[in-house]
C-alpha cells in the first residue's frame, strides 16, 4: 500500500488537451474517485498512472516510487509499476479459465504452486467466485466477470488499485448491488484506491474525496458533502445533481442574508457567507428536494421565500410528478405528489441551501 | 487481505534490459533484409556493364541507352499495357455485372453461382490457362466440335484478345469482391430513396446503384491493371508462340531460360517494372481511401430489399450459368478429365482413353515426383516460418511501442509493389552475389525465403483485421498485472490470435503451392516445385502430365480451402 501524488499532469492528443494540469495527492489507504461526464479525461488519468500511456508533462509518485516524471524522462514501464487496474471492459482474457486469468499474475511473480493456489482460492472466496474457477469468462454474467476482474487485481496485492467504470457495464439493478458489495469490500481491504465513475451516486456513497473533473482539468476536489453541498461552480452543482438554475441580480447586499431579485422582479433571500456587490449578476441553485409548493396562506419568512411561478409542464413518474416551471426566465423542475392545479403556482423556496454563484461561474456565497 | 506475503506490487524484476527490444529489432532487420534483397542487386544490376556478379563490371548508364533503342521494346511495351488494359476491362465488365447480378437480384441460385464465380480467385491463372487450353485451344474439345459442326471457330487463344479474355475472367473475383462491399451494395437507404421516387429497376440501378460503386470499381479497377502487367502464366503459354510479347515474357527470355542472359538489360526491364507498379500501388492506396469512405462497415446495414428481375429472371440465370461454366467450371473439370485420359476429343468415345498413365509417369519420373514433394515441403514448412515472422510483423506493427513500427509497416507492405518476376530475378541476383550460401541457392529454401518476401503483404492482409478486433484492453490488462511486452505476446495475444494465424497460414499454403512466377527464376534440378514442372513439361508438350501436375494442384487447394472452412470457419477473402 502506498499514497499517491499526481502533480500537474497534462496529456495531449494532437491539439485536444485530454488532462490539462491535473495535481491530487491521495494519502495511504484513502478512497478517491475521479467523477466527470464521458471524455473529461478520468481514463486517460488513470492510464497515466498505470502506465498504459505515456504523458506530456508532470509527476506520479506513488509510495516514494517515481512512475513518471516528464522533467526528467523518467518513465516506467506498466509492468514495473505492481498497479492494479480492472477496467471498464473486465478484460477477461477469453481463452484462460478463472482460475487461469487470477493465477496469471502470480506466476508471473514466481509465486509457487501450492501457495498459488492458496491465494487464487482465497481471493476468489473473497470476491464470492469459488465455486466458478473452472469456468471460462463467456460463461459468466457481467456481475461475476466484473468480480474475477477485481479478484485478478487483488491477488497480487497492488500497491494501489485503480478502477475505471468498474460498475458501469452492469443493469441498473445489479450495479446497486455490486455497489454496496464494493463499499463493503473496500472498508475490509483499506487499499489506496482511484475510481473512475460518471454516476455520482457511485461517487458520493464509496469516496472518501472526490475530484469532479471537466474538460481535463479539476472542477472540484473534496469530501462527498462538500461537493454535494458546497459546489465550486454550476457545472460542479449541475452534475452532482442539482437541477435548478435561477439567474438573478443581487438587490440588497449583506452578511449573512442577501436579498435577490429574479428576472421577473420577484425577491427571494437567501443566505450568504461573504458580501455581495450591489447589482452583480449571480445564478442561484436548489436541488429539485429543496423546494416544494407553498401551502395555502404561507408567505416570505425568516426560514424562506414564498414566489409565483407558471406551470409549463407536468408529467407523472409513479407515485409523483415532475412539474416543470418557469420561474422568471429560469426553467426549474419540482416534485411533488399531487399536481398543481392550473397554470401558477406559489413555490416555496428555502432560504438555506441555495448556492449562489457569481456570472464568472466561481461560488460567491 | 490477512496472510500477507513478500511478493506485493511489481513482480521481482531483474535487472532490466527490455527483452523486447532485441527481438522486435530482430524481426525488423529480417523483414528488411527480405525486402531489400531483391531490389537492391536489380537497381544496382541495372547500372552495370556486365554481370553483377563479374568484378571488372562498372558503372552505367548504357543500359536504360540499350533498352530504349531496342528494336522491340517499343512494340513489348505497347502489348504489356494493352493486355494489361483489356484483362482490366474484361475483368471489371464480368466482376462488376456479376456483383450486382449475384449480390443485388432475386437470381435463382445467386449464392451458388458466386461462389463458383470465385473459383479462378483460389487457382494460378497458370492452371485456368491449361483448361482453357484443353477446351478452346486450336485441339481443344469444344474447337474440335464447333469444326466438325461450323468450321472454323472464330477465336484465337493465341492472341492479345484471346489473352486478355483469360487473364480477365481469372481476375474478374477480385473486382466482383471489391464490388460486392462497396455502398452500392449495402446501403440500402440511397437507393429505396430512389425507388420509393419511382425509378424502375434499372434506371435505379443505372442511375444510384451503379454510382455508389464507381469507388470500388475504380480501385479494383487499378488493382487489376497492375496485376495484368505483372502477368507471366498467360503470355507466356499463348503470347510466346504467336509471337506477342509482353514486359514479363521479354524479362523471362533475356534471364531465367536464355543460355546467354543479358543481365544488364534484365535488371533494366526489371527497374522500370518496378517504377511503373510502384506507382499503381501507390494510386491504389490513394483509391482505397477513397473507397473505405463510400464502404459501409458493420452489421448495422441490413442487407437490401433484392431488385426483381421480372421475365428477365430465368434468362439471366442461364447467362449467369453458361459464363460460370464456361469460363471456370469447364475448363477446370475439362484438364482433370484429361488427367485421367490419353488423349481428349469429342470424336472419341470416353473409354477408349481413360488411363492412369499420366499419373505413373509422374510418379516414375523423379522430377516430377520431386516437383510435387518439394511443393509440400515449400508450402507446409515455408509458409509455417512465413506465419511466424508475419505474426511477429503483426504483433510489433500493431500492438507494441516500438519506435520503428510504423516504418517496419510500411516496409512490409512493399512488396505489394514487386512484382513476382522481378522478385524471382532479384533474389537470384542477391543469392549470385552473396558468397558462402551457395547451399542454399540450390535448395528449395531459396524458393521458400523468395516466397515469404512476396506474400507478406497478404498474409498481413489475413492477419491484421483480426489482430484489431482484439481489445486492446486485454494486452494492456496483462502488462499492468506485470508481463512485459514478450510475455504478454506468448501468453496473451498468440493464443487469441490464433485463428487469424490460421487463416494467414491457409492463404499463404494455397499460395505457395500455386507460385510459379518467382519459382521460374530460381529453381535449380533438384528443387523444382509443381509450378515450374508444370511450364517445363507444357515447353516439352506433354499436355498429358501437365493436366496431372494441375489436378494434383488444384485438388490439394480445394482440398485446403473446404479443410479451413469447415474446421476453423476461415474466410478466405471479403
Ligand atoms: N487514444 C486517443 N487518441 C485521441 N484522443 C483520445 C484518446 N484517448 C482519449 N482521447 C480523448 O481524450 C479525452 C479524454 O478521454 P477519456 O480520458 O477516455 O475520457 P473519460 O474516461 O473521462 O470518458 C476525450 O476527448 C477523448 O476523445
Ligand atoms: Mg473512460
Amino acid at each position: 500500500m502506498a499514497d499517491l501524488l499526481i502533480e500537474g499532469l497534462v496529456k495531449r492528443f494532437g491539439d485536444v488537451r485530454a488532462v490539462d494540469n491535473v495535481s491530487i495527492h491521495v494519502a495511504d489507504g484513502e478512497f478517491v474517485t475521479l467523477l466527470g461526464p464521458s471524455g473529461c479525461g478520468k481514463s486517460t488519468t488513470l492510464a497515466a498512472v498505470a502506465g498504459l500511456d505515456r504523458p506530456d508533462e508532470g509527476r506520479i509518485i506513488v509510495g516514494g516510487k517515481t512512475y513518471f516524471d516528464g522533467a526528467r524522462g523518467t518513465y516506467l514501464p506498466p509492468e514495473a509499476r505492481g498497479c492494479g487496474l480492472v477496467f471498464q471492459s473486465y478484460a477477461l482474457w477469453p481463452h484462460m479459465t478463472v482460475f487461469d486469468n487470477v493465477v496469471f499474475p502470480l506466476t508471473l511473480r514466481k509465486v509457487n504452486a501450492a501457495e498459488r493456489k492458496r491465494r487464487v482460492a482465497e481471493v476468489l472466496a473473497l470476491v464470492e467466485m469459488e465455486r466458478f474457477a473452472d469456468r471460462y469468462p463467456h460463461m459468466l454474467s457481467g456481475g461475476q466477470q466484473q468480480r474475477v476482474a477485481l479478484a485478478r487485481t487483488l491477488v497480487y496485492q497492488p500497491a494501489i488499485l485503480l478502477l475505471d467504470e468498474p460498475l458501469s457495464n452492469l443493469d441498473a439493478k445489479l450495479r446497486d448491488r455490486a455497489r454496496v458489495w464494493l463499499a463493503e469490500l473496500r472498508t475490509r481491504l483499506g487499499l489506496t484506491t482511484i475510481y473512475v465513475t460518471h454516476d455520482q451516486i457511485e461517487a458520493l456513497s464509496l469516496s472518501d474525496r472526490i475530484v469532479v473533473m471537466n474538460g481535463g482539468r479539476i472542477a472540484q476536489l473534496g469530501t462527498p458533502q462538500d461537493i454535494y453541498e458546497r459546489p465550486a461552480d454550476p457545472f460542479v452543482a449541475d452534475f452532482i445533481g442539482t437541477t435548478n438554475f435561477l439567474p438573478a441580480k443581487v438587490a440588497e447586499p449583506g452578511v449573512g442574508t442577501a436579498l435577490l431579485e429574479l428576472g421577473n422582479g420577484q425577491r427571494i433571500e437567501v443566505a450568504a457567507e461573504r458580501a455581495q456587490t450591489q447589482g452583480a449578476r449571480v445564478t442561484i441553485a436548489f436541488r429539485p428536494e429543496q423546494m416544494r409548493v407553498a401551502t395555502a396562506g404561507e408567505v416570505t419568512n425568516g426560514e424562506g421565500s414564498v414566489v409565483d411561478a407558471r406551470v409549463l409542464t407536468r408529467s407523472y413518474v409513479g407515485g409523483r410528478w415532475q412539474v416543470g416551471l418557469d420561474l422568471g426566465g429560469g426553467p426549474l423542475r419540482l416534485e411533488t405528489e399531487t399536481p398543481p392545479a392550473g397554470d401558477a403556482v406559489r413555490l416555496w423556496l428555502p432560504r438555506h441551501g441555495g448556492i449562489v454563484f457569481r456570472e464568472s461561474g466561481h461560488v460567491a456565497a | 487481505m490477512s496472510t500477507t506475503t513478500s511478493e506485493t506490487g511489481a513482480p521481482a524484476a531483474p535487472a532490466r534490459f527490455p527483452r523486447e527490444t532485441p527481438i522486435q529489432y530482430a524481426t525488423t532487420l529480417l523483414v528488411v533484409v527480405l525486402v531489400a534483397a531483391p531490389l537492391l542487386p536489380v537497381l544496382y544490376q541495372s547500372l552495370l556493364d556486365g554481370a553483377l556478379y563479374d568484378h571488372d563490371a562498372r558503372l552505367t548508364l548504357g543500359n536504360f541507352v540499350r533498352l530504349a533503342q531496342n528494336e522491340g521494346f517499343p512494340r513489348i511495351l505497347w502489348n504489356t499495357f494493352l493486355l494489361a488494359g483489356l484483362t482490366t476491362v474484361v475483368a471489371q465488365l464480368f466482376g462488376t455485372l456479376a456483383a450486382i447480378l449475384f449480390g443485388r437480384t432475386d437470381l435463382p441460385g445467386a449464392r451458388v453461382l458466386g461462389e463458383l464465380f470465385l473459383w479462378p480467385l483460389y487457382l494460378s491463372a497458370l492452371v485456368l490457362s491449361f483448361g482453357w487450353y484443353t477446351i478452346y485451344g486450336p485441339a481443344g474439345y469444344v474447337t474440335l466440335f464447333w469444326q466438325s459442326l461450323f468450321g472454323d471457330a472464330p477465336w484465337n487463344l493465341y492472341s492479345l484478345g484471346g489473352m486478355a479474355v483469360i487473364a480477365g475472367v481469372s481476375q474478374a473475383p477480385l473486382a466482383y469482391l471489391y464490388c460486392l462491399s462497396s455502398a452500392g451494395m449495402t446501403d440500402p437507404t440511397l437507393e429505396e430513396a430512389a425507388r420509393v421516387s419511382g425509378a424502375g429497376t434499372f434506371r435505379t440501378l443505372w442511375r444510384v446503384t451503379l454510382p455508389l460503386m464507381m469507388p470500388a470499381i475504380a480501385y479494383s479497377a487499378v488493382l487489376n491493371f497492375t496485376i495484368g502487367l505483372e502477368l507471366l502464366s498467360v503470355p507466356l503459354i499463348f503470347g510466346e508462340p504467336a509471337g506477342i510479347n509482353v514486359l514479363t515474357t521479354f524479362l523471362f527470355n533475356i534471364s531465367a531460360t536464355s543460355p546467354r542472359p543479358d543481365h544488364g538489360l534484365a535488371a533494366t526491364a526489371a527497374a522500370l517494372m518496378l517504377i511503373v507498379i510502384c506507382f499503381l500501388v501507390w494510386l491504389q492506396g490513394r483509391l482505397l481511401g477513397n473507397t473505405r469512405r463510400f464502404v459501409t462497415l458493420g452489421g448495422k446495414a441490413t442487407r437490401p430489399r433484392p431488385f426483381r428481375l421480372g421475365g428477365l429472371r430465368w434468362p439471366l440465370f442461364a447467362a449467369a450459368l453458361v459464363y460460370v461454366v464456361m469460363t471456370g467450371v469447364a475448363p477446370i473439370a475439362m484438364l482433370i478429365l484429361r488427367a485421367f485420359t490419353s488423349f481428349l476429343s469429342p470424336m472419341i468415345p470416353l473409354a477408349d482413353v481413360l488411363t492412369l498413365d499420366n499419373f505413373a509417369a509422374l510418379l516414375n519420373e523423379p522430377v516430377y515426383a520431386r516437383a510435387v514433394t518439394n511443393s509440400f515441403l515449400v508450402s507446409l514448412v515455408g509458409a509455417a516460418l512465413a506465419t511466424a515472422l508475419i505474426g511477429m510483423v503483426a504483433l510489433i506493427v500493431h500492438r507494441s511501442e516500438f519506435r520503428f513500427r510504423g516504418p517496419l509497416h510500411y516496409v512490409a507492405l512493399f512488396p505489394r509493389a514487386v512484382p513476382g518476376v522481378v522478385a524471382g530475378i532479384g533474389f537470384f541476383y542477391a543469392f549470385a552475389l552473396i558468397p558462402g550460401i551457395g547451399g542454399i541457392r540450390n535448395s528449395i529454401w531459396i524458393l521458400v525465403i523468395a516466397f515469404t518476401m512476396r506474400f507478406i503483404p497478404a498474409g498481413l492482409g489475413a492477419v491484421a483485421p483480426m489482430l484489431l478486433q482484439v481489445s486492446p484492453d486485454l494486452d494492456r490488462a496483462a502488462r499492468v498485472q506485470g508481463a512485459d511486452w514478450w510475455t504478454t505476446t506468448r501468453r496473451i495475444m498468440m493464443p487469441l490470435m490464433r485463428p487469424a494465424l490460421v487463416a494467414c497460414y491457409t492463404i499463404l499454403f494455397i499460395s505457395f503451392f500455386k507460385e510459379y512466377s518467382t519459382a521460374i527464376f530460381l529453381f535449380a534440378p533438384g528443387s523444382e516445385v509443381i509450378g515450374t514442372a508444370l511450364l517445363q513439361t507444357w515447353v516439352q508438350g506433354e499436355v498429358g502430365v501437365v493436366a496431372g501436375l494441375a489436378a494434383i494442384q488444384v485438388a490439394v487447394i480445394a482440398v485446403c480451402i473446404t479443410t479451413a472452412r469447415a474446421i476453423f470457419g476461415v474466410k478466405l477473402h471479403g
